[in-house]
């Protein structure tokens, strides 16, 4: 009776160790005494900052990396979060509904410029946006025993019979980036949307679609592999781990299209936080731990300030406005 | 140096062992906590193992991996609430078994299971997975529609009670997992404008409510009965020898089925943990046992979801696109040290091919031993006074599920979930074919969908795998239905008293029977 008493009294510190070391885990949902105060001594408690994706993924990958550069910067702890779910519209829309106060900040990925045309309560004019920080370029990629051997070869194919494109889910930006390379191509791609960017570059090596568009990180390895050809790379400049790919704009395409990512917070922030935040990210995105961090998964360091990251961010509202309005 | 030495010499460093611990206890931990999957757990210490050498970092992240799929069967067995999806279909036998007295003997033979799946996989993983990943490529939108139509005709076998009640259940289930944005087009189907809702229903919130949820509401009604307590004792821990010699069919038709479900993309250990269940009841010589506390169904339903994981390993190393969720957070811890998963890294890194396999197979064997020690302490959880243990184990599942999504939501459509699932079980409709049209509708949809965009309908069948498993799935249907048809008629000519499908103790009746009646 006795050891039966103390293995129940023992089970239950297994679990409240247990519960301990997940909340522990859990971390990243703590919520941080984020308490105004007075700015001009910004920032004087913990910051959240908000993923719109799952732990693990590029986003979060981004947002983890920067967030170590800016604890060292700003001299507080940043509570990472992981609020995914709905596209990512519901950590957007949990970012707009914060107060703006500077201590709840967030990951700003392409898809903030792209939830409004797709049918989402998403609008740019509802945050701060303070700097960009990446850019993660797109390519075309077709199997390795495909006839096409350059993005002229397929668009000239596709006027015979429609060429089939994986991407990585409907309203996916790469997605919009076939839309595009269709509308300024004048080629005849059919979009095949499918779960997730892996499974799309899977179907393309399988032989399954014709071409995928998809990230340049997600497709490194098997065109160095040979299992798959990569036929041109969406940017104005040549990607440092594909040295031999021409882009888009060299093979007379002008084209410009990929995930980029910065740092946004809910609209109304006073002159001197935003100004305390934004000279934080310019210097963490901008350090070498960073880019070291974000460059192996294909991801460009790109900084951009306050100002024109927010032209850029309606400029590409626009511009997935009329690729994407029809929904 | 030859690479099988090297290999293994690397993870003689102690700080790999302390690895190994660590991950050991948290993948045991974060399996056992509903809600919690091996992914979260995996993506978060990622974060942390960054700075450690490749191959004590693996070790962390293998580990919490293996080890989840062994601590996610104790919740199932013994609440009825799968830790993780993988172990849904352990449910349908192990709480059977739990209620009847027999948890012990229900968890020795789930790690067991679950072990001999594991390291089945790794042998295949060592000995062909370079060609074993290019055959998983064949693996298109059309063959992956076949297989889930295949995977669909296991509902005819959860709800042999009725199976007007089961495929009831199942259109449910598929008709739920229509909510959230086409696959397709993006365009919204019932969202009724709510953004929350456009990612459809949460799979994991929903499992928990069907299965764990709605076993404790079921109790929490039912206070007025003389003894509630969910396990009223453990009963032996250890098989006899005629039980091991019984199992070995279901052991092996479920290896063989998370063998294959495995090294598919896109299907992973829950779905092969069901169909599993389904083959290794067609082949059995007590069918009927199946969903009523059958150690065969606990074998063969943790075989197939364990084995798959070789095989999610396989088309992750191989090349280098992840075979499950885990594994995509892996490959990006692996980028980031500077590893390329794909072909080439067989050829060019053998000795961390061999690391890895190593430290799969040394991960299995802890957990088994974990498994098999430590269990009993675990169980006598269960002699915590009844009012205490459902409501630590509610507020477990509230905070599991929150912390999915970070969301309030999510929590909700967990609790409405288990008012559904009591619903559903005080009027004699099974759980299982809800999760299964929900779990593969999507599949079945958006690869059908897929696969007419990219062929049309001809796709569907002129892929040979596709014909073939389109064509079992018409004969999974046919053949019970002509097998019952015959029996009721040879019953009728008899003027038997005890027409098989007439009579619920004959058939394999259902969970929601016996768990309100086992009692």
């Amino acid at each position: 009776m006795l050891s039966s008493r103390n293995n129940v009294v023992r089970a239950l510190t297994v679990t409240a160790t247990a519960a301990l070391v997940i909340a522990g885990l859990g971390a990243c949902s703590s919520d941080a005494d984020g308490g105004g105060g007075d700015a001009s001594s910004f920032p004087e408690g913990d910051i959240n900052f908000i993923v719109q994706a799952a732990a693990g993924g590029g986003s979060d990958l981004t947002s983890r990396a920067l967030s170590a550069e800016l604890e060292g910067i700003l001299g507080t702890s940043i509570v990472v979060e992981n609020r995914p779910g709905a596209s990512g519209s519901t950590a957007m829309q949990y970012v707009a509904d914060q107060e703006a106060d500077g201590y709840t900040i967030g990951f700003a990925p392409v898809e903030v410029s792209m939830l409004e045309h797709l049918g989402f309560d998403v609008l740019p004019e509802n945050y701060d946006f303070l700097g960009q920080v990446m850019f993660s370029p797109g390519v075309i990629a077709v199997p390795a025993d495909s006839p096409y051997d350059s993005l002229d070869d397929l668009v000239e194919a596709s006027q015979d019979e429609a060429i089939t494109v994986a991407n990585a889910g409907a309203g996916s930006i790469w997605e919009a980036a076939t839309l595009g390379l269709a509308e300024e191509s004048g080629a005849d791609l059919t979009p095949v949307p499918f779960d997730g960017g892996a499974p799309a570059v899977a179907a393309a090596l399988g032989g399954q679609v014709d071409a995928v568009v998809a990230g340049a990180g997600e497709t490194v390895q098997a065109n160095a592999d040979g299992t798959l050809k990569i036929l041109a790379l969406f940017n104005d400049e040549v990607h440092p781990m594909l040295e031999d790919v021409p882009t888009a704009e060299s093979e007379g395409y002008d084209l410009m299209f990929g995930g980029w990512g910065g740092i946004y917070a809910p609209t109304g922030l006073p002159d001197d936080v935003k100004q305390a935040l934004s000279d934080a990210i310019a210097e963490a995105a901008e350090s070498d731990s960073f880019s070291d961090a974000i460059t192996p998964s294909g991801a460009l360091p790109t900084y951009k300030t306050p100002e024109e990251f927010t032209s850029f961010v309606e400029s590409e509202s626009e511009r997935f406005a009329g690729l994407l309005g029809g929904n | 140096m030859n690479p099988i030495v090297e290999g293994l010499e690397s993870l003689l460093d102690p700080v790999v062992g302390l690895g190994l611990l660590l991950g050991l206890l948290l993948g045991m931990l974060v399996g056992a906590f509903p809600g919690i999957t091996a992914t979260m757990a995996v993506a978060l210490a990622s974060g942390f193992t960054l700075t450690l050498e490749p191959v004590q970092g693996l070790a962390v992240l293998l580990t919490i991996y293996v080890a989840a799929n062994f601590g996610d069967r104790v919740p199932s067995i013994l609440v009825n609430t799968p830790g993780t999806p993988a172990s849904i279909a352990t449910t349908l036998d192990g709480y059977p078994m739990a209620k009847q007295g027999r948890a012990g003997l229900a968890l020795v033979i789930s790690a067991m299971a679950s072990a001999i799946g594991i390291l089945a996989s790794m042998i295949l993983f060592t000995a062909a997975a370079i060609p074993i990943a290019r055959l998983a490529l064949q693996f298109g939108p059309s063959e992956m529609f076949a297989l889930v139509v295949f995977g669909l005709t296991v509902m005819i076998s959860i709800s042999s009670k009725s199976i007007l009640k089961g495929v009831l259940a199942g259109a449910l289930g598929l008709a739920l997992a229509t909510i959230g944005r086409d696959p397709i087009t993006g365009d919204q189907r019932f969202t009724f404008g709510f953004d929350a809702l456009s990612g459809g229903l949460d799979f994991i919130a929903i499992i928990i409510g069907l299965f764990g949820i709605a076993e404790l509401f079921d109790q929490l009604l039912t206070h007025h009965a003389a003894k509630v307590r969910p396990i009223s004792s453990l009963g032996r821990w250890w098989p006899t020898k005629a039980e091991y010699r019984q199992s070995g069919r279901a052991l092996g038709v479920g290896t063989a089925t998370g063998l294959v479900v495995g090294v598919i993309p896109a299907a992973g250990g829950d779905i092969a943990g069901l169909i599993g269940w389904d083959r290794a009841k067609r082949v059995s010589k007590n069918p009927e046992a199946f969903g009523t506390g059958s150690i065969e169904g606990v074998t063969a339903s943790d075989s197939a979801s364990s084995a798959t994981l070789g095989g999610s390993l396989t088309t992750t190393m191989a090349l280098g696109i992840p075979g499950d969720s885990v594994m995509a957070v892996m490959i990006g811890s692996m980028i980031i040290w500077g590893i390329q998963p794909g072909p080439s890294l067989f050829a060019n890194r053998p000795e961390l091919v061999v690391s890895i396999t190593a430290i799969m197979v040394i991960a299995t064997l802890a957990s088994l031993l974990i498994s098999l020690v430590r269990m009993k302490g675990m169980v006598k959880l269960l002699d915590v006074p009844v009012h205490y243990l459902w409501a630590t184990i509610l507020m477990f599942c509230i905070v599991g599920t929150y912390a999915t999504t970070n969301n309030i939501i999510t929590v909700v459509v967990m609790l409405v979930a288990g008012v559904v699932g009591l619903i559903l079980k005080r009027t004699g409709f099974p759980a299982g074919p809800v999760v299964l049209g929900l779990l593969l509708g999507p599949l079945a949809e958006s690869n059908l969908r897929r696969a007419l965009l990219i062929d049309g309908p001809v796709g569907l069948v002129s892929s040979p795998i596709s014909a073939v498993l389109l064509a079992l799935a018409v004969f999974a249907i046919a053949l019970p239905l002509v097998g019952r048809a015959r029996a009721a008629r040879r019953a009728r000519r008899s003027d038997g008293d005890d027409g098989p499908a007439e009579h619920p103790g004959d058939d394999s009746s259902l969970r929601s029977t016996t768990t309100s009646k086992g009692l």
